[in-house]
């Protein structure tokens, strides 16, 4: 036992416990208990843990990327765009979205690994960029089911299948699709991290680039790989939160990118790159999504909340640090 | 006006605006005789410093600008867009002095810092118009503006009407930190005073649509009755909607929201979605009016208080009822 909590798997566990016990005791006169409250926690954390999975690959290969929110918002309005106004059928939007998400990830990784970038500028570059698209083609309004006529004035449109899809729930109404969604990427991102050669390189990386780049793994094409997988995911992310608002919003997944690094760092995954999984990034995930509902659920004032997040984001990391790992 | 996050990323929409725009009004010198007639041909530049384009309501103030100065050929608008940055606002309000402007609109992002660059402006001669944000004292031509207060305590009002005077109520407030939020929470809790509404959930929902579903569902996992949500502001109570939907309960749940921009809230009234939205006017239109006003030598009153509409099931095809 003592051994176990000694591992980066034993304490972001105790970290996820800690929060779920902080649940049981401040219940919320027996809405903690609900299965809808889990249902919906789970729900509100599969966007940021989309991008999570996403932000693992890159943080191993001891890089980051500021730029999954924008991307995410620029993916939600341009998949509103195709999906609502255009009519295009679900495969079509998705492999187009995918396609610009990809493509955000492939200039993000260009510049980090071939150009030499730092990836702090570079993303950030591209955090800035992204949100700029986005309001351009979306002319700065929420592109939503209401959709102007040539003269000014609207018609109202269905919430296209593809968005329904998303936003529906399977096995009894006990769990939300957006949350399979995520599990599908978790499984896809631990395949490549933990099965696929890919995955040893960018541990490789992020460990001593040096040495890597010495022992023949290709450097430069293994990052850039890792940056267009989280444009990827960044961009599935973005149609699952247009999907859930029914709309794109260009500002939406403000801050988001902040969100999901606190989610990999919580989990146990180095920021110095290098170490960590997939499996960590998934404890880092359900400790913030649990926490935020039990903020919610309790009605916290938000000042409280700001504060205590702050709190228990520092505690887990020092947690994670104790007794030299 | 209501959101309060940090806007410090550059808009590339805000950057197309800006391009090219350095206001330079080709003045005429016209010669004392002809000096009546040259006043009615002249074109008459005014500048606009919004403080940002990233909230949808003021995306509209400025289309509602645009539309009604497209009308006076005589009126050249220029926009600036100060991305919810003060320095930068206040950095266009010296620019629009030295490009000599006939009359600035600003739409301020807060009241101190812009107080006195507005006021040099009105000592160098150019009029300026004051939309939605005060500023203090009164070195400014005209302000106008909506009273949130006002249009709460209606909302509350209507509320307790709808309700019969009794009920249990979730309120999703805009963010408490933020005067427009405080003022519709404010205004809200006079108009159902003296009821037996009770409010059983209220959280800051940030005005964000995303926020306001998840404090929603909470709100739901909490209480099996929820009779009415009142959120700060139309998204949210969408949002709030789109929660209950999801649980099955949105038919048992009336939904209330503000602003009632023409795709947004009324757009929601139309659908079905809200049962009512409470307009918060741009007063884009009203500034041009008084703008011209200004420039043919009108006087006009120092401050407009703009009225707000209720947008229900009954009324909003026939494009919503004044408030008194």
């Amino acid at each position: 036992m003592r051994r176990f909590l000694a591992t980066p798997a034993g304490r972001a566990l105790l970290a996820l416990m800690l929060v779920l016990i902080v649940g049981v005791v401040f219940n919320a006169d027996g809405a903690f208990f609900k299965v809808g409250t889990h249902r919906d926690a789970l729900r509100q954390a599969s966007v940021y843990g989309i991008l999570a999975c996403g932000l693992t690959l890159v943080v191993i290969a001891g890089g980051i990327d500021l730029a999954v929110g924008s991307v995410l918002a620029l993916v939600a309005v341009c998949g509103a765009k195709m999906a609502i106004h255009w009519g295009w059928p679900g495969p079509a939007v998705v492999a187009a979205c995918l396609l610009i998400g990809g493509l955000c990830g492939g200039v993000c990784g260009g510049l980090a690994a071939r150009l030499r970038v730092q990836p702090f500028i570079a993303t950030l570059a591209m955090m800035v960029f992204a949100r700029g698209l986005a309001k351009y083609v979306s002319g700065g309004m929420k592109v939503s089911t209401a959709v102007q006529n040539a003269d000014g004035t609207y018609r109202y449109v269905d919430v296209p299948g593809l968005f329904r899809f998303i936003d529906t729930r399977i096995l009894g109404d006990n769990v939300s699709m957006v949350s399979v969604i995520f599990a599908l990427c978790m499984a896809v991102a631990w395949l490549a991290l933990a099965q696929h050669r890919w995955g040893r390189y960018l541990y490789a990386i992020g460990g001593n680039e040096e040495a890597a780049r010495l022992s023949g793994v290709p450097v430069i094409a293994a990052q850039a790989c890792a940056y267009v997988a989280s444009g990827l995911f960044a961009a599935v992310a973005g149609l699952c939160q247009a999907a859930q608002e029914q709309q794109g919003d260009p500002e939406t997944g403000m801050g988001y990118e902040l969100i999901g690094i606190a989610m990999v760092v919580i989990g146990g995954t180095s920021l110095i790159g290098g170490r960590g999984g997939m499996g960590l990034t998934l404890l880092g995930v359900l400790t913030i999504g649990y926490l935020e509902k039990i903020l919610s659920i309790n009605a916290v004032p938000e000042a409280g909340r700001l504060m205590l997040t702050g709190a228990i984001i520092i505690a887990a990391v020092l947690t994670q640090r104790r007794k030299g790992t | 006006m209501r959101t309060q996050k940090p806007h410090w990323m550059g808009t590339l929409s805000a950057l197309v605006l800006l391009g090219g725009l350095t206001a330079c009004s080709p003045r005429q010198e016209g010669s004392s005789g002809a000096a009546a007639a040259d006043q009615a041909a002249r074109v008459f530049t005014v500048g606009m410093s919004q403080c940002n384009l990233g909230e949808p309501w003021r995306v509209q103030m400025n289309a509602d600008l645009k539309a009604a100065a497209d009308k006076h050929p005589n009126l050249k608008l220029v926009f600036k867009d100060a991305q919810n940055d003060t320095l930068k606002q206040r950095a266009h309000v010296e620019e629009f002095i030295s490009a000599k402007v006939d009359l600035i609109i600003i739409s301020p992002k807060e009241a101190a810092p812009l107080t006195e660059p507005v006021a040099r402006a009105v000592e160098a001669g150019i009029p300026v118009i004051v939309l939605d944000r005060a500023l203090l004292g009164d070195k400014f031509t005209c302000f106008i503006g909506a009273d949130n207060v006002k249009i709460g305590r209606a909302a509350g009002q209507w509320i307790k009407q709808q309700l019969g005077g009794q009920g249990k109520v979730v309120e999703l407030k805009g963010l408490m930190t933020s005067i427009p939020g405080q003022d519709r929470h404010n205004g809200f809790r006079e108009g159902i005073a003296g009821s037996q509404i009770e409010v059983i959930f209220e959280a800051d929902m940030k005005w964000l649509e995303p926020e306001a579903r998840k404090e929603m569902e909470s709100a739901l996992a909490r209480f099996d009755r929820i009779d009415l949500v009142y959120a700060h502001n139309d998204p949210g109570a969408h949002g709030a909607y789109l929660a209950a939907k999801a649980a099955g309960r949105e038919k048992q749940i009336k939904f209330v929201g503000i602003d009632a921009l023409p795709h947004e809230g009324v757009a929601y009234v139309k659908q079905g979605i809200l049962d009512a939205t409470f307009l918060y006017p741009t007063g884009g239109a009203e500034a041009i009016e008084t703008a011209l006003k200004i420039l043919r030598g009108e006087s006009v009153p120092k401050k407009i208080v703009l009225g707000s509409r209720v947008f229900d099931k009954t009324n909003v095809n026939s494009g919503g009822k004044d408030l008194p």
